[in-house]
């Protein structure tokens, strides 16, 4: 495991503004796992933009040659209330290369912003755990792996403000040192000024890749047809399912779409439009009932914590 | 101080911690973390250490009160991580249990000697000769604490309360009721040394007491022994010890000065109305002089007999707009000789009163007049 300085952390705005939100919206302390990926970028970028040139790295040289600049991306994040563990135990095993557990966040209103007795000894738990650590992105000539070494603090002012409402701190930390080391967090947006990040998107869909092959007639692929009962039955349900939400949108019917039943064209486009329209209908009142239902459990779950709590 | 807003579980953990703190410990500030901000649940403790205060936060979460706590150190104190090395070890959060109310002290004490442990090795870290000298004559004494301080614009400083006289304090006065253990301290303030300088200064020393000492032993009073150049704490602590230890008797032997006075006034004032029965400092009569009746309060210095008892009186027939009985200004210049008897004391103060008394009636009824 090594001990390794991040250069930069970035995070997307949507992910941040979701993460504030979540931590806002909760009625009580929260904590939750980053997740994300750690690539080395290549020196300098040789970029005409000036924006992005004067927020380059400060100086490449100085740096020890072997040293690679490190850039942490936060992409996703998990949270619960703080009370609960965090659930390191449900990780995937071993971590996906495209989003990998890089560190943890804290929420607390109301507090100062460093790190707490349980702030420390959690990250330094994490970033001592070698079953934990990955390895960054397009390490090619000497193999890395980092620990899980992030932490972003997320706190409120100790008095309610109406425009400063949040203040937050990402923190690395070095083990070696066993030192917090504040790091700047570079919100990605779109726009001009984030042009360079074009190159490093890498695309990576958590979508479940679903099996569902053209039945043709070929010999050779019936032959290939070793299947046992069980993946048989589970990509019949697949199969169901995609059925299931492509109910009244069957290849034929889009074939009057073309030719000569082309006639009735805005008919037909009209019909698929308000069937559409129905589903998305029927699937928000599903949402909204169950959304009413999880409101309930929630009421009921405070009432028995007061009681607990001898409050009531 | 413990409020009803604050969570039962909670506030039982508070109580019993304000109850059986071997040292005073304060809650400074109280708010709360939850998103309506009805319970407190967030705390910052004032806790003594080195003859200074550390302030950590307590970080409760209200809505789940059966959660341990969470404590967030000072700001200069980024370094300080206990718990943290070791996984496995026991510590009183690993077995915390919200509903056993001494759980909550037992973690503060057990924070409190981990800093100790931390302040101790960065002082041990500290590159300095004279220090580490100093160091190792003092840390046998029991209950010694050292810290560093540091800043942008002041000098690198090592602070000691090195703990003075092995009596037990609580047990000299009789009739004390002193919570905690009364102790006098001795600050020594070391600036670190330069490698360039030759000669290296003299500590800044005082005398620090418990507050609660003050009311019988005053450190302010007692000079301290001057510091040679070239002396070290070994040689400069058996003196100040000796100093002290005469003075505290002679200390013990002036509360039965006082009392001796007190009794000796009774049966010229009749008997006291309030008396102060363990220092022996203050002491009230109920006097008449013909048809005025008025209370005389003493106030007996710590210096007594060598000073005399300072005197107020007190109306019981005359009050200002406000109702509130008049007083006289602080009378203590009357006739007074340390060398007289105890009993001649007592009588020339009551001959004395016997005629103040007269002037403060004039003063209570000039008093009243303006009021009309």
């Amino acid at each position: 495991m090594d001990d390794v300085p991040v250069h930069k952390i970035q995070i997307s705005g949507p992910t941040l503004a979701s993460l504030l939100h979540r931590f806002s919206s909760s009625p009580g302390a929260l904590h939750g796992l980053l997740f994300g990926h750690v690539s080395i970028s290549t020196s300098s970028s040789l970029s005409d933009d000036p924006s992005s040139a004067s927020s380059s790295v400060p100086q490449p040289s100085s740096t020890d040659a072997t040293t690679p600049l490190l850039t942490a991306t936060i992409t996703s994040f998990l949270s619960l209330p703080s009370h609960l563990p965090l659930p390191l135990q449900s990780l995937p095993n071993p971590p996906s290369s495209s989003a990998s557990l890089i560190g943890w966040f804290s929420g607390r209103r109301r507090t100062p912003l460093r790190p707490s007795l349980n702030d420390s000894t959690t990250t330094h738990t994490l970033s001592s755990s070698t079953s934990l650590s990955f390895t960054p992105k397009y390490s090619t000539n000497q193999p890395l792996s980092l620990p899980p070494s992030l932490f972003l603090l997320l706190t409120s002012p100790l008095q309610d403000q109406l425009i400063h409402t949040h203040e937050y701190k990402a923190f690395q930390y070095r083990i070696s040192t066993d030192s917090f080391d504040p790091k700047s967090l570079d919100i990605i947006n779109i726009g001009p000024s984030f042009r360079s990040h074009y190159d490093s998107f890498s695309p990576n869909s958590s979508f479940p890749l679903i099996p569902c092959e053209l039945r043709s007639s070929n010999a050779m692929a019936e032959d290939e047809k070793r299947e046992t009962l069980g993946t048989l039955k589970k990509g019949l349900k697949d199969q169901k399912e995609l059925n299931m939400w492509a109910e009244g949108f069957e290849i034929g019917r889009l074939n009057r779409l073309m030719g000569s039943e082309s006639a009735s064209y805005t008919a037909e486009v009209e019909d698929l439009y308000s069937k559409m329209l129905a589903k998305l209908d029927g699937l928000t009142r599903l949402v909204e009932k169950s959304s009413a239902k999880v409101l309930e459990q929630e009421h009921h779950n405070m009432k028995l914590r007061l009681k607990v709590a001898g409050l009531e | 101080m413990v409020s009803d807003k604050i969570p039962p579980l909670i506030s039982a953990q508070l109580n019993y911690l304000f109850a059986h703190s071997p040292f005073s410990i304060k809650v400074e500030q109280m708010w709360s973390g939850c998103k309506n901000a009805t319970l407190l649940d967030h705390f910052t403790f004032v806790i003594p250490f080195c003859l200074e205060y550390i302030r950590w936060d307590v970080i409760y979460n209200a809505l789940y009160p059966l959660a341990p706590p969470d404590v967030i150190f000072g700001p200069e104190d980024e370094h300080f991580r206990p718990y943290v090395s070791g996984g496995d070890s026991k510590n009183a959060l690993t077995d915390w249990n919200s509903r056993d109310p001494s759980h909550l002290l037992a973690l503060i004490l057990e924070l409190r000697d981990l800093y100790r442990d931390y302040q101790m090795k960065r002082v041990g870290e500290v590159n300095d000769e004279r220090l580490k000298f100093e160091i190792s004559t003092m840390l046998s004494r029991e209950g010694i604490e050292m810290c560093m301080t540091s800043g942008l614009d002041k000098p690198e400083e090592v602070k000691f309360a090195v703990p003075l006289l092995g009596m037990d304090l609580n047990k000299m006065v009789v009739g004390s009721t002193w919570r905690h253990q009364q102790k006098i301290y001795l600050q020594v303030i070391y600036p670190v040394g330069r490698k360039y300088s030759t000669t290296p200064s003299a500590p800044r020393l005082k005398l620090v007491s418990s507050p609660e000492l003050k009311s019988w032993f005053s450190v302010e009073d007692s000079r301290l022994p001057s510091w040679v150049d070239g002396m070290c704490m070994a040689e400069y602590l058996p003196n100040l010890e000796e100093m002290l230890e005469n003075q505290i008797k002679d200390a013990v032997a002036l509360i039965e000065v006082r009392r001796k006075f007190i009794t000796a006034l009774a049966p010229l004032f009749g008997r006291p109305i309030e008396a102060d029965p363990v220092f022996c400092r203050k002491v009230s009569f109920l006097c008449a002089s013909g048809t005025f009746t008025f209370l005389v309060h003493f106030s007996l210095p710590l210096q007594f007999p060598k000073q005399q008892p300072a005197l107020v009186l007190q109306s019981s027939q005359h009050f200002n707009y406000q109702n509130v009985p008049i007083k006289s200004n602080l009378v203590n210049e009357y006739p007074w000789s340390p060398r007289w008897e105890t009993s001649e004391m007592a009588e020339r103060n009551f001959d004395f009163l016997a005629e103040e008394c007269l002037n403060f009636k004039r003063y209570c009824s000039e008093i009243m007049l303006q009021q009309r």
